[in-house]
């Protein structure tokens, strides 16, 4: 097992520049996940770290070697493909050992590997199948066991779930932590879907347009998110903007709603009186208030998901969504009150988009 | 009626003209490959014959030197076949995985290729041939052939190569394999459907060639099989017509089923990679 230390990485095609200096450590151990909407510049990392992309600038070390120039093959490195990536022409028990034949190991050493891995992801029933005779998950599960095999020193993923129906990808995702914490490989998973990397990553990267916008551990990153960016990519449904300008009175502090609507911020904030701001609070910090209290609100649209009632309403011009756990009986057009308590509330500069 | 069956029926009807004027010569040949000799030339015409005979084709392939000319065939079409595959797998795969400058030029330039006649060459090939001293020696067709094949071979495998995903040969070579060896053990085993069609296409393209067979070939003995049936009506006092036929059936007729056969992989082929 090894670190993975990325510095200051580029990656140009011609003269545009997808990866603008992107700079991430992974720890030994460590299980990273590079989260991003779809052209953020992820996958092409994920790549230069495997080798198959050229790096235009910057170094990528595995362990203590800088690995740029580095052929995949000699990176020891194990990746598990979006499409899985499996030999169509060889059954799964080639599959899972061909690494192993490439590497001229004893024919014993390659059956004790693969039935090892095999019986870790309960696979051994399938060993002589070819890939075209599984299902997606048990296709997803061979992929895994490709890179178990190996023993590499790091395993990357590319987005190896987004294939799979959604019940699944949250089986699979609980499976492939569960191997994490047995197997402790430093792994570099990257996925568009926030859910994924909250749930999974010991530490998240969030990138956008080939810059990384913050690193941190999953509930950092929720609860102080360093920009807007981050604070409407993570979290689902996603938090609420409302913007505004800054106003202290007295001992407290509201932001003025070009409509007119104040919403009572916390006084501590470091927003400087009359700055533009945009307001964050995340949907489920919202409650209904009290009699003559709160922020007045019009509901819009009625979601239960069974767990929970998802409400969209709007408020100072906006739609905002409010998640409840109490069954309210609510209706669309309904007048009701919101509010919250001061510290949930995310203060960012409007023009920089960078938390107060 | 169930209307299925009239549909098909009516569609057959439409259909049947062109059946026919497919199927007839085939048909005359046959039935004059089996005639007794004086009954070629019955007036009126008619298709029944008094006797079926076989040893049509045992004669002919005595006196025509047929044996010879169909190894001649076999020998021009196999070897210009491998030789048109092996220079063009390298060729389809480069310009189906690597960008390189010109890639759109060349490939322009394969397409045009088919648009000429290779008549239209016959003077120059044979020239040039002259000056390689290779006039009268099979292998001068070999090389031909495979020069003409390839711009189709190269086409037809490149289009099916896009189709075999980059991921498998990523995998392969994260797995710890080289590039060559990624070639071998894992994109080539996937390229067999194409390759087999492919390699079909080009023999048969060799098999029929008469053109430059007749240009190349000065010798009796090296004649391929279209020139030597051909040599067996050509500036004859007396053609033997049901020696002909025979000829004609067992050149055409193994060649007309296989490609038959594997027409169907041969479209999939082509439609692949042009819709994708």
């Amino acid at each position: 097992m090894a670190s993975v230390k990325i510095r200051n990485v580029e990656k140009n095609y011609g003269s545009l520049r997808v990866i603008h200096g992107v700079s991430i450590d992974v720890e030994d151990h460590e299980f990273v996940v590079l989260v991003g909407p779809s052209g953020c510049g992820k996958s092409t990392l994920l790549r230069m770290i495997a080798g198959l992309e050229t790096i235009s600038g910057g170094d990528i070390m595995i362990g203590d070697k800088v690995v740029n120039d580095i052929a995949p093959r000699d990176r020891d490195i194990a990746m598990v493909f979006q499409n899985y990536a499996l030999y169509p022409h060889m059954s799964i028990f080639d599959n899972m050992g061909f690494s192993l034949k490439l590497r001229k190991r004893p024919r014993s050493e390659i059956e004790e590997k693969v039935m090892e891995a095999a019986d870790i992801l309960n696979l051994k029933p399938y060993l002589e199948r070819s890939p075209g005779q599984l299902s997606g998950g048990q296709r997803q599960r061979v992929a895994m066991g490709r890179a178990l095999v190996r023993d590499a020193r790091v395993f990357l993923f590319d987005e190896p779930l987004s294939n799979l129906d959604a019940k699944l990808r949250v089986v699979m995702r609980t499976e492939i932590k569960a191997l994490h914490q047995r197997l402790q490989t430093t792994s570099v998973y990257v996925t568009h879907d926030q859910i994924e990397a909250m749930t999974m990553a010991d530490r998240i990267v969030v990138m956008n347009a080939g810059r990384v916008e913050q690193v941190g551990a999953p509930l950092e990153l929720y609860d102080s998110p360093a920009n807007l960016f981050v604070a409407g990519f993570l979290g689902s449904p996603s938090m609420n903007f409302i913007k505004g300008r800054f106003r202290r009175a007295g001992d407290g502090a509201h932001v003025l709603c070009d409509d007119g609507t104040v919403l009572p911020v916390p006084a501590t904030s470091g927003a400087t009186d009359d700055q533009q701001v945009v307001a964050g609070i995340r949907p489920e910090h919202l409650r209904l208030a009290g009699e003559g209290a709160g922020v007045a609100a019009t509901v819009d649209v009625v979601e239960p998901t069974g767990a929970n009632i998802e409400l969209f309403v709007e408020l100072a011009g906006e739609r905002v969504c409010a998640v409840f756990r109490e069954r309210h009986p609510f209706r669309p057009g309904e007048k009701i009150a919101l509010g919250w308590e001061l510290d949930k509330i995310h203060l960012f500069d409007a023009s920089s988009g960078h938390r107060i | 009626m169930p209307s299925k069956l009239k549909k098909s029926l009516i569609y057959w009807a439409f259909l049947s003209p062109l059946v026919v004027v497919i199927l007839f010569p085939f048909a005359v040949m046959l039935v004059t490959a089996v005639r007794p000799r004086d009954e070629l030339f019955v007036y009126p015409p008619r298709w029944g014959f008094s006797e079926f005979r076989w040893d049509n084709f045992a004669e002919m392939w005595v006196k025509t030197n047929f044996g010879e000319a169909l190894f001649n065939s076999l020998y021009v079409s196999v070897l210009s076949t491998v030789l048109a595959l092996v220079l063009s797998i390298p060729a389809a795969y480069a310009l189906s995985r690597y960008p390189f400058p010109g890639k759109g030029a060349y490939r322009t330039f394969l397409l045009m290729t088919q648009m000429m006649s290779p008549i239209v060459l016959v003077l120059g090939l044979f020239r040039l041939m002259v000056a390689l001293g290779m006039v009268g020696n099979l292998n001068s067709l070999v090389l031909t052939y495979a020069a003409f094949n390839m711009a189709f071979t190269i086409w037809m495998l490149q289009s099916y190569f896009s189709t075999i995903p980059r991921d498998l040969e990523e995998a392969a070579w994260i797995d710890g394999a080289s590039h060559l060896n990624s070639l071998i053990r894992i994109f080539l085993p996937l390229a067999v459907p194409a390759m087999a069609v492919t390699a079909i296409f080009s023999f048969i393209n060799g098999w029929n060639e008469f053109v430059l067979a007749l240009t190349m070939i000065r010798s009796s003995d090296d004649f391929t099989l279209p020139v030597q049936i051909y040599s067996q009506v050509a500036g004859r006092y007396q053609v033997e017509w049901h020696h002909v036929m025979a000829g004609t059936v067992l050149a055409t007729v193994p060649v007309a089923i296989v490609f038959s056969w594997l027409q169907k992989y041969l479209i999939r082929g082509m439609a692949l990679g042009a819709v994708k």
